[in-house]
């Protein structure tokens, strides 16, 4: 039996088994420690922390009863504004940005004392699939500190990896969260697009951005997503999530189920990573599940899709940074025209440049139509490709990653190889659709292989009712104790 | 076939300057990317092909009240603090 982190922290602490302060004190000292190592964290925020751990003390001595995640040490992605609190995105351009107004997430979680130890490392602007795009240089996986942690929220599944933080938010825009959380060993929740508030989320691409929580239990994640997923009027795709909680659905049966293969996630994959869904596919067979195959060949435009129009988004999203209002600015220049692009050119790193000129190129006349317009055509024959597949199944089950971490340097010999390991985690984004990223093996080197359960929209009770059934029956064999950080 | 040309062209409508030297390896990543977007065109149209919405997302207007906007004074803390309650840019040139 996997036992919910959260819910073991949140009954030490109502229990006066440790205080709120004494717990954050660990949690910091092993961050001096560890950081140094994982470059999980660019920036501890350790007074921060201990002003909110007092409060929590104070409540429970006053006999105040906790909520799931009051007192708990966590991480935010250097992309989720924190009022008052650096946030950088992990680029020069932002270096010394200091946000006026926090994003809705963690204004939710900062009503509920959440601990916050700090702001963790990512690509640049989370353009990348191993953290190493950032100009803090890469987080590492606390598996094998010669692989990266991934990307782009690399430095949150470093730090809940390491146990230098309980859970991290991160955002997902082409696999953000499900990646690094695979890569990683942890379970990573990519919600339904409009699921979760992205005001406040410094945006990449608009209409593929999510936030969602990267955790060490499915029990976790469903904690997490239960508290964040709110209707927000300050962003106009915020959704209701008509009221559907995840938690409490965990333990639902889930006999005659229909869970979907698609033998298209399959082409391509390692050998050991197909060998452990396989697995999985028996397990869930023996829990009552009915296995449904069929084909899904829609999925083979799915990379160009997304690369064209999530940078195309990124190209007219970065045009606000001019070094006029905030972060850097170039020291030398004649006139408005050459700071602007002196500043731009300074400021952004190689594959943040080489992407907003993809996105310029795909937008621009007389390429437009063959790119752009076709690649919108793509995504709603995608879109309609995944609806008529949940008439036949009740989740989709897929690799996350056709491999296990990279090692490190890996990203920066080819950016379409690259590009290629995010094969299966695309398609989710591009429908919009909710998906959960759960361990499920490992490889001969011992780095975790990790699976994706998805589901059609608002239906992350789905998913993660039938990733927690996987993970009640597999137990803690799914997850390796690494010997890192804090133990409690 | 992505040329010199085309990428310096893009790069002026960026608002982005491209070294010498990076020119020549930035071409050759380019054509690969675009070689690999070209996939989409293999994609047969037909008429029913349009954007979906997805999720069926509608957007959640909300009425268009006055509400309490930020003070520029904490907004111009992170350029300095401006001046006179403005931004300072420097004038652009009048060719």
């Amino acid at each position: 039996m996997v036992t919910s982190k959260i819910r073991y922290i949140n009954n030490l602490l109502n229990k006066k088994e440790i205080s709120c302060t004494e717990l954050t004190n660990k949690y910091l000292e092993k961050i001096q420690e560890e950081n140094k190592n994982l470059n999980a964290y660019v920036k501890v925020t350790e007074e921060e922390a201990l002003i909110v751990a007092k409060k929590v003390d104070e409540k429970i001595s006053s006999k105040g009863h906790l909520m799931p995640l009051e007192g708990i040490p966590m991480t935010l992605k250097d992309n989720i504004s924190t009022k008052n609190i650096e946030t950088t995105c992990c680029s020069k351009i932002l270096k010394g940005y200091v946000p006026i107004y926090d994003a809705t997430v963690w204004e939710t979680l900062k009503s509920q004392n959440a601990v916050l130890l700090g702001k963790s490392n990512m690509d640049e602007f989370a353009m990348g699939s191993s953290c190493e795009t950032s100009c803090f240089g890469g987080a590492l996986n606390p598996h094998n500190l010669k692989h990266v942690a991934g990307g782009s929220s690399g430095g949150v599944s470093s730090a809940v990896g390491g146990n230098i933080a309980v859970y991290g938010l991160g955002s997902d825009t082409g696999g953000s969260i499900r990646q690094p959380a695979s890569f990683c060993g942890l379970v990573g929740l990519k919600p339904t697009y409009g699921a979760v508030s992205r005001y406040g989320l410094i945006a990449y691409a608009s209409s593929f951005d999510q936030i969602g929580p990267i955790a060490h239990t499915v029990e976790d994640a469903a904690i997490i997503h239960d508290t964040i997923s709110l209707y927000d009027k300050k962003d106009a795709t915020s959704c209701a999530n008509k009221g559907i909680m995840t938690a409490d659905k965990l333990n639902d049966s889930i006999k005659g189920k229909k869970i979907g293969i698609a033998k298209e996630y399959f082409e391509g994959i390692r050998d050991d990573v197909k060998e452990s869904i396989l697995q999985a596919i028996k397990i869930y067979e023996d829990l009552g599940a009915e296995i449904i195959y069929f084909e899904l060949p829609e999925l083979k435009y799915s990379l160009s899709v997304y690369y064209i129009l999530a940078c195309a988004e990124a190209s007219s999203n970065l045009g606000r940074y001019d070094g006029i209002r905030y972060g850097y600015k170039a020291s030398h220049y004649n006139d408005l025209n050459e700071m602007i692009c002196k500043t731009r050119s300074e400021g952004f790193g190689k594959e943040v440049k080489r992407r907003i000129l993809l996105g310029t190129y795909v937008l621009s006349a007389g390429y437009y139509d063959a790119y752009y317009k076709k690649a919108q055509k793509l995504r709603g024959t995608l879109v309609r490709a995944f609806k008529n597949a949940f008439t036949k199944c009740d989740v989709i089950l897929a690799p996350t990653v056709p491999m296990t971490a990279f090692e490190l340097n890996f990203t920066s010999i080819d950016p379409v190889e690259t590009y290629l390991t995010d094969i299966c985690t695309v398609p989710v984004n591009i429908a919009g659709l909710p998906a959960v990223s759960i361990p499920c093996g490992f490889d001969s080197n011992g780095l975790p292989i990790g699976m994706q359960i998805i589901g059609n929209s608002f239906e992350e009770h789905k998913i993660l009712n039938i990733a927690y059934q996987y993970e009640k029956q597999v137990g803690d064999k799914i997850y390796k104790n690494i010997e890192l950080g804090v133990k409690l | 076939m992505i040329t010199r040309d085309d990428i310096l062209k893009i790069a002026k409508l960026s608002k982005l300057s491209i070294e010498d030297e990076e020119i020549e390896a930035l071409t050759k990543d380019m054509a690969e990317i675009i070689q690999f977007a070209d996939t989409i065109n293999t994609a047969v149209e037909d008429e029913n092909m349009e954007f979906d919405n997805i999720s069926n997302i509608i957007n959640a207007f909300h009425e268009d009240e006055v509400i309490e906007s930020f003070d520029s004074d904490l907004i111009l803390k992170n350029r300095d603090g401006g001046e006179d309650g403005y931004f300072l840019v420097k004038r652009r040139s009048v060719n």
